[in-house]
């Protein structure tokens, strides 16, 4: 019996499609488990909300989900690929992100647009959860909804464009580098939630008639835990969906420096458990070993592809270790109500790990851009704060002045669950009993 | 029809209605409306709640 031979050029065919298959399914399984970050942020927030709100907590950070991904469709992607100069878009290379671009569905001869669109998506719907859990037990839906649009699809992906693309301008003149979006995803949901914060107010209770801050306990503290360790796990596809596959050479970062996912696998783990530590020598309490894993990863994220372990571990030990201090600093000095410390885990935690990676990588290489450098990256670094701050602040001012940013006071006192949703989180065990007064510890 | 193909032979795009650009923009509008109108309802529900909670 003969057997035929396939020809050079059928094989090669056959080796094209095996690669550009690889590609999508490895993004695929990155934005699924990018999705356990949000199911992580869910059992966060509605743990960290008193028993009165937790399914309005809930139902707040579903939504946030729920309206990131149309109008990321309908703009988000166009910004990404349009605006990496700065504010004048390329219309050209935009052309491929217009929603009715016919790369923008099922398309034969096009296997990346969705599957990169999709993993995007899920770092859009990543900020907006960011920023959910500062704001809980206060906001308004609408406000929130209209809040974490701006900053999912239009603030995050603006930086992005700029710091997290070949082409960005941040890198293309000063040489930013940031491998696991530190910035454009940390720092600017960190800074855009401190922006609200300010404009929002504290939680009824959270201050005495002195000042003096009280403690707010959330209903669950183990459910916030969980979800904590949820989004670590969740990490491991965001960190995945920052490295690009290419599948005829080596991976590279989103700048097209060469990585491995071995090293990042090193410095993620070793960043997790130096986060883990630094939160325990500071706090000695669950809530902040995790968050501080969290920052911990947060602060190494830029060089995840460079550092050597160790240093990424003491890197993530500092960081976390600030994070409660500077958790602490704004609440006591300010009086600001960020109430699951998102500005110091994600923004305070970003700018470390990118002011760090300018101190500890100065000298590594650009592929489109000058070599890697401190003045770089705290110019870089300043960007990011102020495009994350001002829009925040800028909107939610402006919400607040049009009355349309927080509930009534009487609403707040009883409790949003009973107001808004009307459920009971656990309508067999303890009712949503309306409490006027937070838990003192 | 909305299949903008006859054969899967040399097939390109192929969501539904690829090939009229008058219905793709009739469905982008359509959810862009919904949408809005999704965060309209919102607000209006909320203005409702808290009827009784206004000072």
């Amino acid at each position: 019996m003969e057997t035929s031979v396939p020809s050079t050029a059928e094989l090669q065919a056959l080796l094209d499609m095996t690669t550009t298959i690889n590609m999508e399914v490895f993004y695929w399984w990155c934005t699924a488990l990018m999705v356990i970050i949000h199911a992580g942020f869910l059992a966060y927030e509605m743990g960290a909300s008193r028993l009165k709100n937790a399914l309005a907590s809930g139902v707040k950070n579903i939504l946030a989900f729920a309206f990131i991904v149309p109008t990321f469709f309908f703009f988000g992607w166009w910004i990404y690929l349009a605006m990496y100069g700065g504010f004048t878009p390329d219309l050209e290379a935009g052309a491929g992100g217009m929603p009715w671009s016919l790369s923008m569905g099922p398309n034969l001869t096009d296997n990346a647009t969705g599957i990169f669109w999709g993993a995007f998506v899920l770092f859009a719907a990543t900020t907006a959860s960011i920023m959910s859990g500062a704001v809980i037990e206060r906001i308004r839906m609408s406000a929130f909804i209209i809040l974490a649009i701006i900053l999912g699809s239009g603030v995050w992906i603006l930086a992005a464009a700029w710091g997290w693309h070949p082409d960005g301008w941040l890198t293309t003149t000063w040489g930013f580098h940031d491998f696991g979006a530190a910035g454009c995803v940390h720092m600017i949901a960190g800074f855009f939630a401190l922006g609200v914060i300010i404009n929002l107010g504290a939680r009824i209770g959270r201050f005495d008639s002195l000042g003096k801050p009280v403690a707010i306990e959330g209903h669950s503290m183990p459910m916030t835990i969980i979800g904590l360790m949820l989004i670590i796990v969740g990490f491991f596809g965001f960190l995945g969906g920052c490295i690009i596959y290419s599948g005829t050479g080596q991976w590279t970062t989103i700048f097209g420096t060469p990585a491995t996912l071995s090293a990042v696998s090193f410095n993620t783990l070793m960043a997790f458990a130096g986060g883990l530590i630094g939160g325990y020598l500071v706090t000695r309490q669950p809530f902040w070993m995790m968050s501080g894993g969290l920052a911990g990863i947060v602060s190494a994220a830029p060089g995840l592809e460079l550092y050597y372990p160790p240093m990424a571990f003491l890197i993530a030990l500092f960081a976390s270790s600030v994070a409660p201090l500077v958790d602490k600093f704004i609440t006591n000095k300010f009086k600001l109500d960020d109430a699951v410390g998102a500005f110091a885990v994600h923004g305070v935690s970003g700018m470390i790990g990118l002011l760090a990676l300018g101190i500890f990588a100065a000298g590594y290489p650009n592929v489109n851009g000058p070599e890697i450098s401190f003045m770089g990256q705290l110019n870089s670094t300043l960007v990011m704060a102020a495009l994350g701050f001002i829009p925040g602040y800028v909107v939610s001012l402006v919400l607040a002045k049009l009355g349309m940013l927080r509930v009534p006071p009487k609403a707040e006192v009883a409790g949003l669950d009973l107001v808004e949703v009307p459920l009971k989180a656990y309508p067999e065990s303890v009712p949503a009993a309306p409490s006027d007064k937070p838990v003192t510890v | 029809m909305a299949s903008p193909i006859t054969t899967w032979e040399g097939a390109e795009a192929i969501f539904t209605f690829a090939d009229k650009p008058a219905m793709i923009g009739l469905f982008l509008t359509l959810s862009i409306a919904v949408t809005i109108y999704a965060i309209v309802a919102t607000i209006i529900h909320e203005n409702e709640s808290y009827i009784d909670y206004n000072e």
